[in-house]
C-alpha cells in the first residue's frame, strides 16, 4: 500500500490551498448573492452597471494577469537559482499590483465625485463590497510579494505567489460578473 | 526568458480577457443578450482554469485540476442560471 496521499499531489503547502478555497467560497457566495439580488431589479442593475468604468477595469485585468505571470515566473527563476532575477520579477509583480490599486482608486474617486455611494443602489452596495474586499486582498498581496522578495526561499516564494494567483483567480470571475454581464 | 508554457498561458489569458470585453461591448439584440452572458461566463471559466493549471501549477496535479475545474464549472453554471433567471420569470 502506498504512503502517498492525493494531497501530496498539490503544489506547495496544503494550508495555502485551504486559504485559496476559503477565499473562493467567500467571493463566490458574494457573487452568487449579487446575481440573486439582481433578479429582483435587472433594469436597475443594468443602469447602475452602465456607470462603471469598464475600460479601467479591463486595463486592470491585463495588469493583474501580467503580474500573476511575473509571480509564477519568479518561482521558476528561484528554483533555477536565479535569485536576482526572481526578486526583480517579484518586485515588478508587486508594482503592477500598485498600478491596479491606483486605477481602482481613481475608479472609486470618480464614483464618489459623481455622488455614487454604497447606498445609491443595491448594485453599488455589492460593487463596493466585492471590489473593495478584493482590493484589500491586492494590498495584502503586494506586501506579501515584497516580503517573499526579501525572504526569498523557494517555499516562501511559492506560498506568496500562490496567494497572488488566488487574487488573480478571484478577479477573473469577479470582473465579468460585476462589469460585463449585461 | 519566460518559459513557453507560462508565456502561452499569459497570452491565452490576454486573448480571453479581450474577447470577453469585446463580447460585452458588442450591441447584442435583446433576444441574444443571454448568448453574450453565456459566452462571457464561459470565458471566465476558461481563464480560471488557465490560472489554476499554469500559474498555480495544477498541471502537475491532474486530480486536483479536474476537481477545481469541475467545481468552478458548476459555480459558473449557478451564476449563469441566476443571470438568466430574470428573463425566465
Amino acid at each position: 500500500m502506498s504512503d502517498t496521499s492525493v494531497f501530496d499531489e498539490l503544489p506547495g503547502d496544503l494550508m495555502i490551498w485551504v486559504l485559496i478555497v476559503s477565499e473562493l467560497l467567500v467571493f463566490g457566495a458574494g457573487l452568487a448573492t449579487f446575481l440573486a439580488v439582481r433578479v429582483t431589479d435587472p433594469a436597475g442593475f443594468a443602469a447602475a452597471q452602465d456607470m462603471l468604468y469598464r475600460t479601467g477595469a479591463g486595463i486592470n485585468t491585463v495588469v493583474l494577469v501580467t503580474s500573476g505571470a511575473l509571480a509564477a515566473w519568479a518561482l521558476r527563476l528561484r528554483e533555477d537559482a536565479q535569485r536576482g532575477h526572481a526578486r526583480l520579477a517579484l518586485v515588478s509583480a508587486a508594482l503592477l499590483g500598485v498600478v491596479f490599486l491606483l486605477i481602482k482608486g481613481f475608479e472609486f474617486l470618480g464614483k464618489s465625485a459623481a455622488g455614487i455611494g454604497w447606498d445609491t443602489h443595491p448594485f453599488f452596495t455589492f460593487y463596493y463590497l466585492l471590489t473593495g474586499f478584493h482590493a484589500a486582498h491586492v494590498v495584502a498581496g503586494v506586501v506579501i510579494l515584497l516580503l517573499v522578495a526579501w525572504q526569498d526561499s523557494p517555499r516562501n516564494i511559492e506560498a506568496g505567489a500562490a496567494f497572488w494567483h488566488m487574487v488573480d483567480l478571484v478577479w477573473v470571475i469577479l470582473f465579468p460578473v460585476i462589469y460585463l454581464l449585461r | 526568458m519566460i518559459r513557453a508554457p507560462l508565456l502561452r498561458a499569459w497570452a491565452a489569458l490576454m486573448c480571453l480577457s479581450l474577447g470577453a470585453t469585446l463580447i460585452s461591448l458588442w450591441h447584442w439584440p435583446p433576444a441574444l443578450e443571454a448568448v453574450a452572458g453565456v459566452l462571457v461566463l464561459s470565458l471566465a471559466w476558461l481563464k480560471a482554469r488557465i490560472i489554476l493549471s499554469s500559474y498555480l501549477g495544477l498541471d502537475a496535479a491532474p486530480f486536483w485540476r479536474r476537481g477545481f475545474g469541475m467545481s468552478l464549472g458548476a459555480f459558473c453554471l449557478l451564476l449563469l442560471g441566476l443571470y438568466l433567471l430574470p428573463g425566465l420569470l
